[in-house]
C-alpha cells in the first residue's frame, strides 16, 4: 500500500470545505502547501497532510497514550528505521520552507532525539504496543512525538537506581549529563534538546509519567510540575 | 586523511546509524599513517544529532585527540551538537 494517498485540489477543497481559490491563496502564504507538485504542474496534498489539518494530533497522542485507542497508521512508525523515514521526509519539507531556513536542522534534530530515545529506551521492554506516535503539521509549525514505553523514571532508574519520582526523573533527564556507559549507552538527547530550545525559536512541552515539563522559546527556564493526567511513556509536543 | 560525513548520509540522528557508519569506517582507518591527521567534512550534511555523533565522533575523539580535525561545521545542528559532545567527553574538538 503506498504510504500516503495523493488527492488533486479540488478533492482536497471539498475535503476541507473551502474554496479552489483559497487553497490556492493558503499555498503562496504558506498556510497550507501541497504535498508535491504533478509533472503537469498540478498541487497535489496527501489525505493524512489534511486530516492533520483539521483534526489535532496532540489530541490523537493523548489519547493514545492515555487510553490505547486507535492511531491512523500514518502517525505510527513501529520500529526506529520506519522513524527514520518519516523524518527525513520531515526534514525535506521543512528545508522549503524559507522563514525556517536558520533553524530547520535544530528543529529535525531534536525531534529525532526524542523518537529515538524511545526506540533506544524500550527496545525489547516494550509494555505492549512498541513504537512510536510521530506526527507534524508544518503550516501549524508543531510535532507531536509519543511513545507507550516503561517512561523517563523506569529508564533513568537503571543508571540512577536512587530516582523515586517523574518529576525529579524528568529534571536530571533535562539536565544533568550521565556520562557512564554502563549499563546502557546515553545519548543526552534531552540536555541537548534543552539546550537548542534554550538558545531557539522553538518550544516544548514534554510529560512522563505523572510529570509535565514546559520549555519556553529562547528561554533556559524548566518549568517542571505535577500533571492531572498521568500515564505510562512520553508524550512531546515541539512547536516552532 | 580526510573524510566526507555526507557519504554517510545526510540525515545522522540516531545511535544505531551512528555505530553502525563507525564500523564500516573502520578498514579505511587503518591507511591512516601514525602522526597524520583525520579530516571530518560535514559539507552537506543537513540534520546531526548528539545520538549518532557520541557513536561515532567520540571514540575518535579519544583515540585520536588533536590530530582529529573537523571541517565545515556551520550547520546549527552540528554545531549544537558538538558543544554537548564537549561537555560529555569534557574534552574539546579541533575544527577549521
Amino acid at each position: 500500500m503506498a504510504e500516503q494517498e495523493l488527492i488533486t485540489i479540488s478533492e482536497a477543497a471539498e475535503m476541507l470545505g473551502v474554496s479552489i481559490d483559497t487553497l490556492r491563496r493558503w499555498d503562496k502564504s504558506g498556510k497550507l502547501s501541497p504535498i508535491k507538485t504533478s509533472d503537469a504542474g498540478y498541487r497535489l496534498y496527501s489525505r493524512s497532510q489534511l486530516e492533520l489539518f483539521l483534526h489535532d494530533p496532540f489530541g490523537l497522542a493523548k489519547d493514545w497514550v492515555l487510553k490505547g485507542t486507535e492511531i491512523p497508521s500514518d502517525f505510527y512508525c513501529s520500529n526506529s528505521a520506519v522513524f527514520q523515514t518519516r523524518l527525513t521526509r520531515m526534514q525535506d519539507l521543512l528545508a522549503g520552507v524559507k522563514e525556517l531556513a536558520a533553524i530547520f536542522p535544530l528543529v529535525v534534530a531534536a525531534a529525532g532525539e526524542i523518537g529515538n530515545n524511545s526506540f533506544d529506551h524500550n527496545l525489547g521492554n516494550w509494555p505492549d504496543t512498541p513504537g512510536i506516535f510521530f506526527a507534524f503539521d508544518i503550516s501549524k509549525r508543531s510535532i507531536v512525538l509519543t511513545d507507550r514505553g516503561l517512561g523517563i523514571l523506569a529508564t533513568l532508574k537503571r543508571v540512577k537506581p536512587e530516582l523515586n519520582n517523574d518529576e525529579k526523573a524528568l529534571e536530571v533527564a533535562f539536565t544533568e549529563i550521565l556520562s557512564g556507559r554502563a549499563p546502557e549507552s546515553r545519548g543526552n538527547g534531552l540536555k541537548f534538546v534543552r539546550k537548542i530550545v534554550a538558545e531557539n525559536p522553538i518550544g516544548l512541552l514534554f510529560q512522563s509519567g505523572d510529570a509535565e515539563l514546559t520549555l519556553t522559546k529562547d528561554s533556559d527556564v524548566l518549568d517542571i510540575k505535577h500533571s492531572a493526567e498521568p500515564f505510562r511513556g512520553c508524550l512531546a509536543l515541539i512547536t516552532f | 586523511m580526510k573524510i566526507e560525513l555526507k557519504k554517510f548520509g545526510t540525515t545522522l540522528i540516531s545511535r544505531q546509524n551512528g555505530r553502525e557508519a563507525f564500523a564500516a569506517f573502520q578498514p579505511q582507518l587503518t591507511a591512516l599513517s601514525e602522526n597524520e591527521n583525520l579530516e571530518l567534512d560535514f559539507e552537506g550534511v543537513i540534520t546531526f544529532s548528539p545520538s549518532w555523533g557520541d557513536e561515532f565522533l567520540s571514540p575518535l575523539l579519544k583515540k585520536y585527540g588533536s590530530r582529529l580535525i573537523l571541517i565545515n561545521t556551520s550547520n546549527p545542528s552540528v554545531k549544537a551538537t558538538l558543544e554537548l559532545l564537549e561537555k560529555i567527553n569534557q574534552a574539546a574538538f579541533k575544527v577549521h
